[in-house]
């Protein structure tokens, strides 16, 4: 019998697909985002009124991970952005390699490419898709015990999004606690409130882009 | 369910290394997963075994997970925090309220095997 040492990680693979997407869009100049959150909790909507209140000032690129459909990308198409659709046929998430293959049709003559994953709060977090930064999404209507439940995403955001806080008065949603459970788990993430029905908390979500737009051109 | 993805990968570098040493049958595979790597035991256990199947190279194969704790540091305190499983995890320093950074935890490794020359 023989022991082999091996020591290896068991996604390296995934890891350095993830930072050959990293070099691409850095030499490009192109900052990204990946968007994770459950189903439904807005992920889409979000990102169609984000892409409308900065394409007159930034180029924007979108990738979607779907299960199945196209639905997501047309309505993102629908507002003039050059997108590329990832049909994972049933995977529960994006992985570099899926992601690194889209980079490499999607137009980087922009300044923003957007990642939407699989709508799913477990499987994303734990496969690295190259992005500068990672986006997790809670909505209201989910109650307010998900970051408990689902630590490991919630701690690999870089900001939390709370949406649909207009439904705050019909819900039995503790913010104050949902907020401290999150600076528990993830003390670096920002959290942010918004509603992208009535696009309450949409300017703090825009400023904080443009700065990270403008922080990835200092480098 | 995300585990079917490792368990390919772990097949992927389980095949290189049959290679790479010039051995045969893989008896054992020693895996380290943290607590905090977003990975259920369990759930990867069962797709190595449904695995089995397609893949002759594990056919024979057991697999033992060594789960690692979370250990945080404060750099400002210099102090280290531990949690296992089932823990509330506060990465938060209980003396200065700073953020701690993860150590330990968060990895997904091969660490070791023994298989039949």
């Amino acid at each position: 019998m023989k022991r082999v040492v091996v020591e290896r990680k068991i996604l390296e693979r995934n890891e350095s697909s993830a930072q050959k997407i990293r070099s691409i869009l850095k030499k490009q100049g192109v900052f990204t985002l990946n968007l994770m959150s459950s189903p439904g909790a807005g992920k889409t909507t979000i990102i169609e009124e984000t892409i409308r209140m900065l394409k007159d000032d930034y180029g924007i690129s979108f990738i979607d991970g779907d299960l199945e459909t196209d639905r997501d990308a047309e309505r993102i198409k629908a507002l003039g952005i050059d997108t590329v659709q990832i049909n994972t046929s049933g995977a529960c998430h994006l992985d570099a390699d899926m992601v690194l293959r889209a980079v490499e049709k999607i137009s980087l003559d922009c300044d923003l490419l957007i990642i939407e994953n699989v709508g799913n709060l477990v499987c994303p977090a734990t496969f690295d898709v190259g992005a500068d930064k990672n986006v997790v999404i809670l909505s209201v209507p989910e109650g307010d015990d998900k970051v408990k439940k689902y630590p490991v995403m919630f701690n690999a955001a870089d900001v939390i999004l709370i949406n649909k806080i207009d439904l705050l008065d019909f819900m039995d949603f503790d913010m104050k606690k949902v907020k401290k459970e999150a600076k528990q788990i993830n003390p670096k993430a920002e959290i942010i409130e918004i509603s992208a029905k009535t696009m309450s908390g949409f300017d703090k979500w825009i400023s904080l882009i443009e700065r990270w737009i403008s922080e990835a051109n200092q480098y | 369910m995300h585990e079917g993805a490792i368990a390919e990968s772990i097949v992927d570098i389980l095949k290189e290394t049959k290679e790479a040493e010039n051995i045969d049958n893989i008896v054992k595979v020693r895996l380290k997963i943290g607590i905090m790597s977003g990975v259920m035991v369990d759930a990867l256990l069962f797709a190595l075994t449904a695995l089995k199947e397609e893949e002759r190279i594990i056919k024979d194969t057991e697999f033992d997970v060594i789960e690692t704790n979370v250990k945080a540091h404060c750099v400002l305190c210099n102090k280290d925090f531990y949690f296992k499983k089932g823990d509330d995890i506060s990465l938060l320093c209980n003396k200065c309220g700073m953020p701690l950074d993860i150590i330990e935890g968060k990895e997904m490794e091969i660490i070791d095997i023994e298989a039949e020359q």
